[in-house]
């Protein structure tokens, strides 16, 4: 295929500023003029400088390519420099018809070029970088909605009063807004989907779950006007809500219950505490303006001294968990400690920058931004701000990071149930040291007399003090030396027995100790000379710092409002800064944080973002398909207080969000045609279940569902062929397989969220679903289709045992005993509707035929490994297991309409 | 991307999971890929394949089989012989030791027990312990001056295996499949042939993809059934169980298909259930040796209990490969080789059980005309230091670990045949001369794949990253054929 021709003539000639600067920026400024560097005497910053040309004389001779050596070295791979670097050919064809149109600038030039914070007219003028400006809702056609001619649908309708426009009412505005791009596509709107379709689409997206056939049936029989609004108020009241938005908002924090960095991989005991506080906050739809401003400063918010507090103040601290995700090694052994925490304060940037900012602030770690607007030195201002927190002076391992949540009353409590125990164990300890003595003596006896003196000194003798004589002498009466507490029992059992029932009761003693819990937080000591300094690293090497820098916000972002952020708030006992920098981004007026927002919650409807690039908002991110769209959800979400509810239904009630995913083949084709990758929204997608949510809903049609929410993760484990499930890890010490079992009484039945997430290992059902790995965290899920994810679901242990519990509940709850009831009952329960009659003929002749294998090859009873799930036991049994498991695999379950 | 941006070239490659079919058309297609995206941030998600992929240049190898000889076998014993040893034996060593189990140490020599012999054309030293190897010798390039430095197994197992002394990174098998694919649509492109012993140390970190994609991760194949997870199904739904459940799946998903005109995404999910139960039957014919030769199952010593086990896992490894599988890993048991103790009765009994087999896998493979295009591996992660470890009488004494200088071989896939490479001290502790350290060795088989070690990279973090990662590697031509 031919190298794309460069686009010139939309945009008018080819200009040094809007054309050939950004390339130039990205691959030859930084030998060709920053950091005082102009390799062979050239400098490519300004036209001008070009033109000026370097040792070799002149870089351009504008009008001739040809006889350009900035074309012709580039066309040439003589530059830049180094293996692999050559210039894609769209970009060389650029150079060349810039300088064959006689290298053009925009306007006249400086003659120096400015420093790396004096941006372009071209760079300010990005879009994402302009304050956000709520649209005016244009006005649409109603016949954009109409492109079905009204043709019945399978299953019941919406009502459709809004459908197509009421006369003389408002459209939605998001339907303005998408409906005047499908218009002027010579597009529209497919029709709504019917209702079994829509609860279906609504439950998956709120919930991460299935609708019950009940809810299904209760919503297609409520003719209210407003039974879809209902619909959506329950759902968002449903405690499951914040378990699935949670989950969005925990995979861009990167949320993991293991340190990382290292394969060590320790276990981070208390990060389920974030965790919850997520769910908990979304909700309570805590305003998300709060919910920011708490993760990125709720220490600052709570007075110390971090004790006693109450809940409101635990939940701001907790809040502080976001910024303890990044993964962090520096407990670790063997790791080189500079390199290690620098990389605990990148990621921790990276986790900030890539959630609520939405452009890659990580990338000028090192140097300047070679595509976007953002010096290095903004990127250690922004450092700054969270620098106090970190302290590389005073490092703070994961576990020195950790609050008690214990309250000195509790503590007081501990302290008296300890005291309690104390007596019991100096009682053992007396009696012990009787025991000992009166084995000893028994032991004795058994010696010749002379000798029983000297041996009861050696023994009684700490060992560091034995004479050789001594050590001689015990070594010769190995079971006088070998007496201790440790082997008694080898000598009288029942002395030994005796000691143990006191141990136990202490313990049991101890067990009425109020169990001391913990948060991670992230918060500042106080030290003595002021907070950490911040200081630029020299090509992002902590070994070379150069200038120390203040907190600041980006500068291309502090141009548009001040922001000021102070080095030490006077009013607080921390700096204040992050406390500060939170207030600046939910200030209603940053262009950045309430767009990146409303796109992150599109994509979780849409499966894709209004922008494509969650988190990618600068000059390589793909550009937002409806700006202005953008611009009004965003300028909707700050007005309605920052509601994450609210915004959901807003969307939710257009009918780009309610209209159907299936149209007739006539129609998709010419719709296809014009807009394959359904960017403008003429039907709504069709996605694949995410890992979760397949293994969340198998567990849910099963029956088995555990709704129990948060606390401590389920554990995971590694099985004999290196897969990880669920289960208690009851390997040796050595790492081998004891063969042991246990139980986890419902707790592997739980939601997904709640498994716990080792970095190193992810349960391997969910990473062949494409749950991702926190690295540090995740921006956008892929969503593969690979040969190992039918494998999974075809003989996996876990897909199996759904099958069956499915297959056992079906055969409880159809009514009747025939199969026609269980396959209705199966398909209700599975796709929240009934069988066709094609359906239902497949499916019954389906049951006859595995009936029929199945009493006809009777399987052996198969010996099955203690937590595992035998098969079923007869060929009823089997044949509807095999229907049940059809459902749950079948495409019709993976993917949402 | 989801559903709603995936293109028809995505769809395409997606659809492919293992490979399939149309190989030609999808290089045609990755080709365009590469020429017509601009450089672009990570934000895409990538979607990786296994089809088979050209290298950077012409290859001579195709696969590789490795035979994993975790715990590290005494190279003095097997492969070096060190007469110097034998005249200072039970005296106090000359040198300066590194040891790494102190509390066992001791200064005392210890000559090796065994006796080497000049074996082949080449001449090759052989100690008595590995009479099979012996009669291959020409065939192999024994490496005398292999390196890593790092004085415990598992550091040293991951230098060799994923080319750094720590953990969580892609492994060789993981590299060589996510730069070549593999040459087959119906069988996991890397698979991991475990001991019924038990796992090697590190376990499973031995075949992790580490950060590469897990599609890219070794396939565990177990000892005995089912050999891979998921593979098979339970006992109760093999044949027609499971073909009638497949098939009323598959009319349920087009009816759904129709009524979904032109969702490439649920197009390729029926695909894939049709590969993955081909996947089942290809997988099961090519680990069933029943078919093979008595004389075949006799070169491998299948036909004698001590060998059997080892030798069907040989010979598994090369139906694996003639399937186009691109890289075969066997182990021994959790440390097989280290031997700290008991090394006269231990060291011989670790080489009974994979003498045969390893040895027939070479002389099968050359017979077959696939030794040319297939890298054969023998070697663990270490050798042992010349001085005794726990002196407790001959029968105890054993050998302690020393990654300063040990003995491996290759074989095949373009290495030169029978020649020895590189040399230890006098006592066998240091490598002195021609030494070839783990990222020698990575650069110098990536190369015969084809592979610029320099280029071969995944980009992770803004950052690439690669399996030689940094280290200042040598290509060792002077073991390459011209």
């Amino acid at each position: 295929m031919a190298a794309p021709a460069a686009k010139t003539a939309a945009t008018g000639p080819l200009t040094f500023e809007k054309d050939i600067r950004p390339i130039l920026k990205a691959n030859c400024f930084h030998c060709h003029g920053e950091e005082g560097k102009t390799k062979g005497g050239l400098d490519v910053r300004l036209r001008h400088l070009i033109a000026k040309g370097g040792e070799q004389g002149a870089a351009i001779v504008p009008g001739k390519a040809e006889k350009s050596l900035l074309f012709t070295m580039v066309r040439d791979g003589e530059m830049p420099k180094g293996q692999g670097k050559k210039l894609p050919p769209e970009k060389i064809e650029l150079l060349r018809q810039w300088i064959a149109g006689g290298a053009k600038v925009a306007r006249a030039e400086p003659a120096k070029p400015g420093a790396a914070d004096e941006f372009t007219p071209e760079e300010r003028a990005h879009w994402a970088f302009q304050p956000v400006k709520r649209p005016e809702v244009p006005s649409i056609q109603s016949s954009v909605f109409s492109n079905q001619s009204g043709k019945e649908r399978s299953g019941s309708q919406l009502n459709t009063e809004n459908w197509p426009l009421k006369t003389g009412s408002k459209p939605h505005p998001i339907d303005a807004f998408i409906g005047q791009k499908l218009a002027a596509a010579k597009l529209s709107f497919s029709p709504p989907a019917d209702r079994a379709t829509l609860i279906r689409r609504a439950n998956f997206d709120l919930l991460g779950l299935p609708p019950s056939p009940a809810e299904v049936e209760a919503f297609e029989k409520d003719t209210s006007p407003d039974a879809y609004e209902k619909l959506l108020d329950r759902l968002l009241a449903s405690p499951h809500y914040g378990e699935r938005w949670g989950r969005h908002w925990l995979d861009i924090a990167g949320y993991a219950d293991s340190d990382g960095y290292t394969d060590t991989d320790t276990e981070r005991k208390w990060a389920w505490k974030y965790r919850d506080y997520v769910i908990r906050s979304l909700n309570a739809d805590k305003p998300f303006r709060e919910f920011i401003v708490e993760q990125i400063a709720g220490d600052e918010l709570v007075k110390p001294p971090h004790k006693n507090l109450p809940p409101a103040d635990v939940d701001k601290l907790t809040a502080t968990g976001f910024l303890r995700m990044a993964p962090d090694g520096t407990a670790n052994a063997g790791v080189e400690q500079k390199v290690a925490r620098n990389a605990v304060v990148a990621d921790t940037i990276k986790v900030v920058s890539s959630s609520l900012l939405g452009v890659t602030v990580g990338c000028a770690q090192c140097h300047n931004h070679k595509h976007d607007p953002i010096p290095q030195a903004d990127y250690y201002r922004m450092r700054a701000v969270f620098e106090p927190g970190f302290d590389l002076r005073t490092w703070r391992t994961p576990n020195a990071r950790l609050v008690s949540l214990m309250s000195d009353e509790a503590r007081a409590k501990a302290a008296e149930v300890e005291k309690e125990a104390k007596i019991i164990e100096d009682a053992r300890l007396k009696k012990q040291n009787e025991f000992i003595d009166e084995v000893l003596e028994k032991e004795l006896l058994k010696r010749p007399e002379e000798l029983r003196t000297p041996l009861r000194e050696a023994y009684k003798t700490v060992v560091a003090k034995r004479t050789p004589a001594q050590v001689k002498l015990l070594k010769e009466h190995p079971t006088v030396m070998q007496l201790s507490p440790g082997s008694l029992y080898l000598y009288e059992q029942k002395k030994a027995d005796e000691l143990k029932k006191q141990t136990d009761e202490a313990a049991k003693i101890r067990e009425k100790k109020p169990a001391e819990e913990f948060i991670p937080v992230f918060n500042e000591t106080a030290a003595k000379d002021g907070p950490a300094p911040t200081f630029l690293f020299h090509r992002g090497d902590p070994d070379q710092p150069k200038q120390q820098l203040k907190p600041g916000d980006l500068t291309i972002l502090a141009a548009l409002r001040p922001v000021d952020l102070p080095e030490k708030d006077a009013a607080l006992p921390t700096s204040g800064r992050r406390l500060a920098y939170a207030r600046a981004l939910t200030d209603g007026q940053h262009p950045l944080t309430s767009r990146v927002l409303v796109n992150r919650i599109w994509m979780h409807h849409f499966g894709r973002g209004i922008v494509a690039s969650p988190s990618d908002f600068g000059t390589l991110g793909e550009r937002p398909t409806h700006p202005e769209l953008l611009d009004w959800l965003a300028s909707e979400f700050v007005a309605q207080g920052w509601s994450l509810k609210k915004l959901h239904k807003v969307i939710m009630t257009s009918a780009a969000y309610r209209q159907a995913s299936q149209l007739s083949n006539a129609e998709f084709r010419i719709s296809n045609s014009k807009d394959p990758d359904n960017k403008l929204l003429w039907r709504h997608p069709i996605r694949r279940l995410d890992a979760e949510q397949l293994r969340d809903a198998q567990l849910f049609v099963s029956g088995r569902l555990n709704p129990k929410p948060g606390g401590a993760p389920v554990p995971i484990m590694t099985d004999e062929t290196g897969q990880v499930v669920v289960g208690v890890n009851t390997d040796d010490t050595a790492g081998r397989p004891s063969g042991k079992f246990v139980g986890l009484n419902g707790e592997e039945f739980r939601r997904s969220l709640y498994v716990q997430m080792r970095r190193s290992k992810p349960l391997g059902l969910m990473e062949t679903f494409d749950a991702p790995r926190m690295e540090p965290n995740c921006e956008l899920r892929n969503a593969s289709t690979v040969a190992p994810q039918s494998l999974a679901l075809m003989n996996g242990e876990f897909a199996l045992a759904q099958a069956k519990f499915f297959a056992e509940r079906v055969a409880k709850e159809a009514g009747d005993s025939t199969d026609e009831s269980k396959v209705s009952r199966a398909w209700q329960l599975a796709f929240s509707r009934r069988p066709n009659s094609t359906e239902m003929s497949d499916a019954l002749g389906f049951l006859s035929k595995q009936r029929a294998h199945f009493t006809a090859n009777a399987p052996k009873e198969a010996k099955v490994a203690k937590g595992k799930e035998p098969p079923p036991t007869n060929a009823e049994e089997h044949a509807l297991t095999g229907l049940c498991q059809a459902l749950l695999t079948a495409n019709r379950f993976l993917y949402v309409e | 991307m989801t559903s709603t941006t995936c293109n028809s070239r995505r769809h395409f490659l997606a659809q492919s999971g293992f490979g399939l079919g149309s190989v030609a058309l999808a290089w045609l297609l990755k080709q365009d890929n590469l020429l017509a995206s601009p450089p672009k941030p990570d934000l895409d998600p990538k979607s990786f394949d296994l089809l088979p992929r050209r290298p950077h240049f012409e290859p001579r190898a195709k696969a590789m089989i490795s035979m994993f000889m975790q715990g590290g076998p005494s190279h003095m014993d097997l492969f070096d012989p060190k007469p110097a040893l034998d005249k200072l034996d039970g005296q106090k060593f000359p040198g300066e030791i590194k040891f790494d189990n102190a509390a066992q140490a001791s200064p005392k020599v210890l000559a090796s027990p065994w006796k080497f012999q000049k074996h082949g054309q080449c001449g090759m030293d052989v100690s008595e312990l590995l009479p099979h190897f012996a009669g291959i010798v020409d065939d192999v390039c024994l490496l005398r001056g292999m390196h890593t430095g790092v004085n415990n197994h598992g550091q040293s197992i991951y230098a060799l295996q994923n080319g750094r002394v720590l953990g969580g990174r892609p492994t060789l098998g993981s590299w060589l499949t996510y730069a070549l694919g593999a040459e087959t649509s119906n069988l996991p492109a890397f698979m991991a042939l475990t001991d019924p012993r038990g796992l090697p140390v590190l376990g499973v970190a031995n075949w992790e993809n580490g950060w590469l994609p897990s599609l890219f991760q070794g396939t565990a194949v177990r000892s005995k059934e089912p050999r891979i997870p998921n593979l098979d199904p339970p006992t109760h739904l093999r044949g027609p169980a499971q073909e009638n459940y497949l098939s009323f799946l598959d009319k349920l998903n087009r009816d759904h298909l129709r009524d979904h005109p032109g969702e490439t995404d649920l197009q390729a999910r029926i695909a894939s259930y049709e590969l993955a139960a081909k996947m089942q039957t290809a997988a099961k014919e090519a680990m069933d040796i029943t078919g093979e030769s008595a004389a075949t199952k006799a070169l491998y010593g299948i036909d004698v209990p001590a060998t059997a086990e080892f030798g069907t896992r040989c010979l598994i490894a090369r139906r694996l490969v003639e399937r186009g599988v691109r890289f075969v890993q066997l182990y021994t048991g959790n440390q097989t080789w280290d031997h700290h103790g008991s090394i006269r009765t231990g060291l011989p009994a670790a080489c009974k059980y994979i003498d045969k087999g390893s040895a027939g896998l070479v002389t099968d493979l050359k017979a077959r005309g696939l030794l040319d295009s297939t890298v054969v591996h023998w070697g663990g992660e270490m050798g042992r230091l010349p001085v005794i470890q726990n002196d407790v009488g001959p029968a105890r004494v054993g050998r302690d670990h020393n990654t300063y200088g040990f003995s491996m071989w290759v074989a095949g896939g373009g290495f030169k045949n029978g020649i020895t490479y590189g040399e230890t001290d006098e006592f066998g502790h240091h490598a002195v001369k021609d030494i070839v350290n783990h990222y020698d060795y990575h650069a110098t088989l990536l190369h015969l794949f084809g592979l610029d070690y320099k280029k071969l990279v995944f980009k992770r973090n803004a950052t690439e990253m690669s399996l030689v990662d940094g280290q200042n590697a040598r290509l060792v031509n002077e073991i390459l054929r011209g």
